[in-house]
């Protein structure tokens, strides 16, 4: 997390500091009361997903017994890298202010696919299981790409739909959430994908200083999607796409273009989330992303991304997906009931989504005063490293971008 | 200023050649059963011509066609004796047709360097992403924003934070930075003050220096009298009345407006 809070943006806005431009201020030389106390506890709301983290840590680890221990952080972080996956992909859709359910089933799909190649044409297995080595790691590469292909192929599908003809994402989506399931059932007959190859199983259990390969690979991945959204063409439209559409194509953007490759963004981290998942459990299935789907969109809300669109960031969202995975794990040590997890979630979001409702009515207050008193911010919002996109804003306390629990109010 | 054709930063595609005439001809377009403009045939020449109208003449349709935001359902358009047809808003950016919308069409969570740049962003080649080139278009975005001369806080600012009239500025800013020698401005001094509407005066008139050719939509009547070297007259979806600024009066466009005068003499 880069933001701390102490950036010049954040301090102006906890300052009050906005000067207007033709040298006039408020009666008192500042915005008025009422205006800067919601400000000031919107100026707090902005960590709140952070903190939310932070303080289940001290909780879990005060009151669930194990919690600290090397396993459990480690389950904490394997449990999140595969749904994490689908959550970056959801993220950037969500940015655009559409939204992908079909990444569920495109995880079963996805898995299903590539897992039953490499199940095929392997012939050193009992037929059921493997141990873990380096057997059959070209299996797993072109598993890995077959997978990748069948998200991506997925996933153009559903930018094409939504591009094309028109369609609401969220019928589109759900559309090809059942196609895409019923796909996988077909390829696999059903019944789970066995016998993969040694390559598969090491990737997929094995462990770089006691924290396993898959961490470190969704990592990576959410470290290459966050420049993407900051410092790349791709990523300056996703919210240019979500703040407005029709600026957007009046600017002369290629939105046929670009939603489909949105989209199949989504699919291909969904594709490559079946492969890992497969790899991790060394079985793939129709139905392996059924749970996930609505844990990474939750990721993604509790991460700051609202279902508007223009704002969020990649990094909420990885903040979002440990929320949940904490939340899992200190549940089980705690020995509390698993069906509460879900209402909890459930009330996550909907606190999550408050909160950003009441930010952006701040933000529409501030600006309905700015332009009857003519008065801007004094110092740069520079804000939302990704939506801002600027260099000069990488680093400001107000990277999170509004509307979410961890952006400024502003 | 200067007056040449500089070739701005991220205009490689845009055709910088001047402009001396804007043909229209018996261009109209409907919506169902609505015409909102009948067959126009008009001539825009350099300088600045000042549309006014009253709300529902089909000033804004005409600045859409002009922009390529929406197609004609019929006539034809020629540049410079050259048939064009604007398609798309690029097509007419390509042309050497920038816009400032009523709307102003911003993208309200990037900043002020990304709505300026947005959909010609500098960039480079990265194993095939095209990478932004932040400092670059930051350093031109201020250029072109001393020019536009009123005050926004940075060019890092988002543009939800600013106010109505520093929102107008970026847009004007847009329309102005690559340098385009077709100017479309749809109301550009509609959410300012007078002393931005006096700034946004002048670079109008650079504009003009520059040998660009400006039309405006307007409602500023006085404005549009003194700038404009040619105004044109809607309503009801056609054109009324085009007049020399210094041989008409504010009452005198009026009635043509509202229609109390229908022909020179009416």
């Amino acid at each position: 997390m880069a933001d701390t809070g102490q950036g010049p943006s954040d301090q102006g806005a906890a300052n009050q500091g906005f000067v207007p431009t033709d040298g006039r201020r408020g009666a008192n030389g500042s915005l008025p009361v009422s205006l800067r106390r919601e400000m000031m506890v919107g100026g707090v709301l902005r960590f709140s997903s952070l903190g939310v983290l932070i303080m289940l840590i001290i909780f879990f680890a005060a009151a669930a017994p194990g919690f600290t221990s090397a396993l459990s952080l480690t389950n904490i972080l394997a449990s999140t890298s595969v749904f994490l996956l689908l959550s970056l992909g959801e993220t950037f859709v969500m940015i655009s202010g559409g939204i992908d359910i079909s990444v569920g089933s495109m995880l079963g799909l996805g898995g299903v696919a590539g897992a039953l190649y490499m199940s095929n044409n392997y012939k050193g297995g009992n037929g059921f299981s493997s141990s873990a080595g380096s057997a059959g790691l070209w299996l797993l590469v072109v598993g890995t790409i077959i997978s990748l292909a069948v998200g991506l192929t997925g996933g153009l599908l559903n930018g094409s739909l939504v591009v094309f003809l028109k369609i609401n994402p969220l019928i589109v989506t759900l559309a090809t959430y059942g196609a895409f399931s019923g796909f996988a059932d077909l390829l696999s007959n059903g019944v789970p994908v066995v016998n993969l190859p040694p390559a598969s199983v090491t990737v997929g259990t094995g462990e770089l200083w006691n924290i396993p390969y898959i961490v470190f690979f969704a990592g990576g991945v959410a470290l290459v999607l966050s420049w993407v959204a900051k410092n790349t063409r791709f990523g300056r439209y996703t919210y240019a796409v979500g703040a407005s559409r029709e600026a957007v194509r009046r600017a002369g953007v290629n939105l046929k273009l670009h939603t489909p490759m949105l989209y199949g963004l989504s699919g291909m981290l969904a594709g490559l989330a079946g492969m890992i998942n497969a790899a991790h459990f060394s079985t793939a299935s129709s139905t392996s992303g059924a749970n996930d789907l609505l844990v990474a969109i939750a990721a993604v809300v509790i991460g700051g991304t609202p279902l508007s669109g223009g704002e969020g960031r990649i990094w909420g969202t990885v903040v979002g997906a440990l929320i949940y995975t904490l939340l899992e794990n200190g549940f089980v040590l705690m020995n509390v009931p698993s069906f509460w997890q879900l209402p909890v979630i459930g009330l996550l979001i909907i606190i999550a989504v408050s909160l950003d409702q009441y930010q952006r009515r701040l933000r529409t207050e501030l600006s309905a005063y700015r332009s009857l008193e003519g008065i801007t911010a004094a110092e740069p919002e520079g804000g939302d490293g990704q939506a801002a996109g600027g260099e000069e804003t990488v680093g400001t306390a107000d990277q999170a971008g509004a509307g979410s629990l961890l952006k400024p109010p502003l | 200023m200067d007056g040449s054709l500089r070739r701005p930063v991220g205009s490689a595609s845009t055709d910088l050649r001047p402009t001396n005439e804007l043909r229209l001809e018996n261009v109209a377009k409907s919506y169902g059963g609505v015409r909102a403009l009948k067959p126009i045939t008009t001539t825009f020449s350099r300088g600045l011509t000042g549309i006014v109208g009253d709300n529902g003449a089909g000033k804004s349709t005409l600045m859409k066609i002009l922009s390529g935001v929406i197609t004609p359902d019929a006539g034809s358009m020629w540049l410079n004796d050259r048939k064009v047809a604007f398609t798309s808003p690029i097509a007419a950016k390509r042309a050497g047709v920038e816009s400032l919308y009523q709307e102003l069409a911003l993208a309200e969570t990037l900043d002020v360097t990304g709505n300026i740049f947005l959909g010609r962003e500098l960039t480079k080649n990265f194993f095939g992403l095209r990478v932004l080139k932040h400092r670059e278009m930051a350093a031109s975005a201020r250029v072109t924003l001393k020019q536009v001369r009123i005050n926004i806080p940075d060019v890092t600012s988002m543009v939800r934070s600013l106010s109505g009239g520093q929102r107008q500025a970026v847009a004007l800013a847009r329309a102005i930075h690559f340098n385009a020698p077709v100017v479309l401005l749809d109301e550009p001094t509609a959410a300012l003050g007078p002393r931005e509407t006096a700034s946004v005066s002048t670079i109008i008139e650079h504009l003009v220096e520059q040998g660009k050719l400006v039309i405006m939509v307007t409602h500023n009547i006085p404005q549009v009298i003194t700038m404009a070297t040619r105004i044109i007259v809607m309503r009801a979806g056609s054109i009324v009345w085009e007049v020399d600024p210094r041989q008409t009066s504010e009452e005198e466009l009026m009635s043509y407006m509202v229609g109390t005068r229908t022909t020179k003499n009416g």
